[in-house]
């Protein structure tokens, strides 16, 4: 470790360079040390902390000498205290002094919590080896980010999927374009044919104003008008079978993309759900895919159409004369010109709008599915208007684009107008005058063609228009195709036997950074434990079981199973090894039978049936009408709490895991119930690890083993027995219970006089 | 649950002690060390309910409205609340580049000129109805703009595509 270069989350700052050099005694050196961004008195400032094998050292102006200076024996405690956005770091000293040393926002509040317990343990008498040890594994995972977007990569060297997959998002869309290609390229060249087929009859109409007319010939009259109805016919033709084919692979392409999306959505962390509303995922899925389907038709069709359809007029015009041509294309760079400032106005608008119309159904999908809360509180009318609120928003917003995206076409039309009307005034004198030998019809035709010049015009006019508009619907879908699934790098892992005994090894985890949820977790469980967690509501015992079910996975630390750390194991078959009955039971708008079956769809009937007994939820399924077969409502209305929780129970106990995890299973239920339920439970959990959370204290009588957790700590764990002698919070739980439990039975016993 | 202890006006005198944390000393002659003023609406009430939390992390009383109370007091609780919330005010933007998926701001702020990513446009940036606009960069850091009608065109123009 000698010459190890000390460990640095960016350049050193120039004043704490000069420290470096100037101050360090004989036989010092520099171990470590966190380049900050705040100063003492809150301005953003590179202020450095450097702790060497002696001491820590704090250099920043705002200290006398411009730096602060601590021997390690001199230090009593390090408290590290998390504000608002940012941080602060002190030293409490032996002489009894207190004094804040460092500040720095959230950007290096992990690395500071981390030089705190260093600095503190080593005060402490510690072993400085062994503690930089740990120091260096949380640069290694700060340091352990993408070199390209910043992201913390999950493991050293594992490729950014974000970067990785950044592509054009034409390349993208590509991908659900390609296997259409074939429907594609038939429809494109059905369409190169009707449009050449459409360049025709113009000069048609020349010979017949020039030559059939004044000449009067009859046969040649019929002969093109027959052509001319042809023309129409295979003209007709093509276009609708063009768009049947179109429709198809169009449909195509959001049905595939579509199930992506959602197949995607599913294996999304908790992280991303936690974030996002429900309401805005669904948009994704439905509406955004349908933009891009749409984009992705009109990059692949129209623009080599209307390309073809342009470069082709463009050459006619000038075959038959250039001189109007010219004429003809004056009004063409205004229209390009105003296209581009117009697409530049209107960007924001669809972000905007589609912002105010996520808000639209976010409310949607908050309130639709509460309509009981707001029915008891009376709060239809808030909900109505808060509803109008959003959605006038989106009005307001869509309106002042609308303002927009009418006024351009409007001024186009109206350029393209004057146009021709000026063609029909060059030209028309031309023609008067016999000049530069334009013909009546010649100059009918060449107006038609102008006509038709001014659609491809329109066109690319408005392509960067919808271009936006699928841009941000691209956005959207890809900021959920590219997001990071549920890593699962154990994928193909399944240890053959899963024993049971689970480890957790100094685990810390936060939600945000705002707030520390777990602490310092230690825990071991021994295959067949049966374990009680109990704690005040909010300490985080539900937040330790998320982990343990691998639903957040960035918290510091490691949790084992058999030994195993759980993220290389297989995720797939991890997760179907416990059974999980959660604080508040889910059910699947399905029938009872699927709502237990959903973990082994192809359960046997009478295993089905089996679960259903063992979580005593049997009896009252029998009293259903449709029995098995009754159809759940959306998230389980039609039963009562405690039934749900005993579906929820007979679903986790159908799965046969190795492991059982029980959070407030018994929370709703009556006495009675809960003794039949505990029996349950106690006949499946033989030979089982069992987790159990619960507030009633009465539920953890079997347990060999119970963990106190307060504050996001484990402040006690041990048996029953051993944590009545302890005297400390659950002793003082448990008195508190049968306190309250001894003045119900008094009440009752008054009641029964 | 014993009686919540609200301050109204000049029942209390509160003193600033160190690191953001206050005495108190109220007129009855009750005496409370050693306590951390917080704000109970952080975000839509800045001098209004400031809740006081004790070493235990139990509330001890509550402070209705800045405005009403002693102005030393108020000093010291305004102190404390300023090294608390660190919400930098953005007071131009100077730079807003898309890369690799995430927006790089970089603003000038009441704090000194800070650069910050934000990774997903659509939840970390809040514009309220008040015209404030709130952000929270990668590392959870909070930033605001007070009003965003205020802003300067140039900046305005770099965040609109944002909002
Ligand atoms: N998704 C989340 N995002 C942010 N914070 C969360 C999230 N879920 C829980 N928390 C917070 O984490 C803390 C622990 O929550 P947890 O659900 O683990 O509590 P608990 O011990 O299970 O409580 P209870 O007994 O009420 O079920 C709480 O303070 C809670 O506010
Ligand atoms: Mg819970």
């Amino acid at each position: 470790m000698d010459d190890a270069k000390p460990l640095i989350n960016k350049a050193m700052p120039d004043d704490a360079r000069g420290w470096v050099e100037s101050q360090l005694c004989d036989g010092e050196k520099v171990l470590f040390a966190v380049v900050g961004d705040l100063s003492l008195f809150e301005k953003y400032d590179a202020c450095t902390l450097i702790v060497t094998n002696r001491r820590a050292v704090i250099v920043d102006k705002n200290h006398e000498n411009g730096f602060f200076s601590a021997v390690f024996s001199d230090v009593e405690k390090v408290n590290v205290k998390r504000m608002y956005g940012n941080a602060r770091m002190n030293f409490k000293m032996k002489s009894g002094e207190e004094v804040t040393v460092f500040r720095y926002t959230y950007a290096v509040a992990e690395l500071c919590d981390v030089a705190a317990a260093f600095i503190e343990a080593v005060s402490r008498g510690e072993d400085i080896d062994e503690q930089l040890e740990i120091v260096s594994a949380a640069y290694e995972k700060k340091m352990r980010v993408c070199p390209k977007c910043g992201r913390t990569l999950i493991r050293p060297g594992a490729e950014c999927i974000k970067c990785q997959s950044k592509g054009k998002i034409i390349s993208k869309l590509f991908k659900y374009v390609k296997p259409q290609g074939a429907l594609l390229i038939i429809a494109l060249i059905m369409s190169m044919m009707s449009t050449a087929l459409a360049l025709l009859p113009p000069s048609l109409t020349q010979r017949l104003v020039d030559d059939v007319l004044p000449n009067k010939k009859e046969g040649d009259l019929i002969t093109i008008v027959l052509i001319l109805l042809g023309s129409y016919i295979i003209g007709t033709l093509l276009n609708a079978s063009r768009g049947y084919m179109l429709r198809i692979a169009g449909d195509r392409i959001v049905r595939y993309m579509r199930n992506d999306v959602y197949e995607k959505a599913q294996h999304l962390p908790m992280k991303f759900y936690d974030k996002t509303s429900t309401g805005s995922v669904i948009n994704r899925i439905s509406g955004d895919t349908n933009n891009l389907q749409a984009f992705a038709l009109r990059i692949s069709q129209e623009i080599i159409v209307q390309l073809f359809m342009l470069v082709g007029i463009v050459i006619i015009m000038f075959l038959k004369d250039w001189k109007l041509s010219l004429l003809a294309l004056c009004p063409v760079p205004i229209v390009v010109l105003g296209a581009k400032y117009f697409s530049r106005k209107i960007a924001p608008f669809y972000r905007r709008i589609w912002k105010r119309w996520a808000a639209v159904s976010s409310v949607l999908t908050d309130t639709i599915p509460c309509v009981r809360v707001v029915k008891s509180f009376a709060g239809e009318k808030r909900a109505t208007e808060r509803f109008k609120k959003y959605n006038d928003e989106w009005y307001k917003v869509d309106v002042s684009s609308a303002k927009i995206t009418t006024t351009f076409p409007a001024i186009v039309s109206f350029v393209i107008t004057c146009g021709s009307l000026l063609i029909w005034g060059v030209g028309g004198t031309w023609v008067i005058k016999g000049f530069g030998g334009l013909t009546p019809g010649l100059l009918v035709a060449f107006l038609s063609y102008v006509s038709m010049f001014y659609g491809p015009i329109n066109f690319f006019a408005y392509l960067s228009d919808s271009y936006q508009g699928a841009l941000s619907s691209a956005e959207r879908v890809l900021d959920i195709l590219d997001a990071e699934p549920e890593p699962d790098f154990g994928h193909g892992n399944c240890p053959e036997k899963i024993e049971g005994k689970i480890e957790f090894r100094n685990v810390n985890f936060s939600f945000d950074r705002a707030k520390k949820t777990l602490s310092d977790i230690n825990l071991t469980i021994e295959p067949g434990d049966i374990v009680g967690i109990v704690g005040t509501t909010g300490s985080g015992k539900s937040t330790l079981i998320n982990l343990l079910m691998r639903f957040y996975d960035n918290y510091d630390g490691e949790i084992l199973l058999d030994g195993q750390n759980i993220k290389d194991i297989d995720m797939g078959y991890y997760r179907s090894k416990i059974g999980y009955v959660q604080q508040e039971p889910m059910m699947f708008s399905d029938t009872i039978f699927n709502n237990i079956a959903y973990g082994v769809p192809d359960a046997h009937i009478e295993q089905v049936i089996n679960a259903a007994d063992v979580a005593n939820a049997h009896d009252f399924i029998i009293l259903q009408p449709d029995g098995y077969d009754s159809m759940l409502g959306e998230r389980g209305v039609g039963l009562s709490g405690g039934e749900r929780q005993r579906i929820s129970i007979a679903r986790a106990v159908l799965k046969n895991p190795s492991i059982l995890v029980f959070d407030e299973a018994t929370a709703s239920v009556d006495s009675e119930t809960e003794n039949q339920i505990q029996e349950a439970i106690e006949r499946l959990i033989y030979g089982r690890t069992t987790i159990m959370i619960a507030h009633r204290l009465s539920t953890l009588r079997k347990a060999n083993k119970i963990v106190v957790v307060d504050k996001g700590r484990i402040i006690e764990c041990g048996s029953h027995d051993e944590l009545m002698a302890l005297k400390g919070k659950f002793y003082r739980l448990i008195q508190i219970q049968s306190m309250s439990e001894q003045v119900r039975q008094q009440k009752e016993e008054e009641h029964f006089e | 649950m014993s009686e919540r202890l609200y301050i109204n006006a000049d029942e209390a005198k509160i003193t600033y002690r160190e690191f953001a944390r206050v005495d108190m000393q109220m007129y009855d002659g009750r005496v409370f060390t050693d306590l951390e003023p917080r704000r109970l609406f952080p975000l839509s009430g800045l001098t209004k309910y400031i809740t006081l939390i004790d070493r235990d992390m139990k509330e001890v009383a509550i402070i209705r409205d800045l405005d009403h109370i002693l102005p030393e007091s108020r000093q010291a609780l305004e102190k404390c609340l300023d090294e608390y919330y660190m919400i930098p005010k953005i007071t131009a933007i100077l730079d807003r580049k898309e890369k690799n998926g995430l927006l790089k701001y970089k603003v000038d702020t009441n704090y000194g000129i800070r650069e910050f990513d934000i990774r997903n446009r659509h939840s970390d940036i809040k514009n309220l109805y008040d015209g404030r606009v709130l952000f929270r960069d990668s590392d959870d850091n909070r930033y605001e703009i007070p009003d965003i009608t205020k802003l300067d065109k140039k900046s305005w123009l770099k965040i609109n595509i944002d909002l």
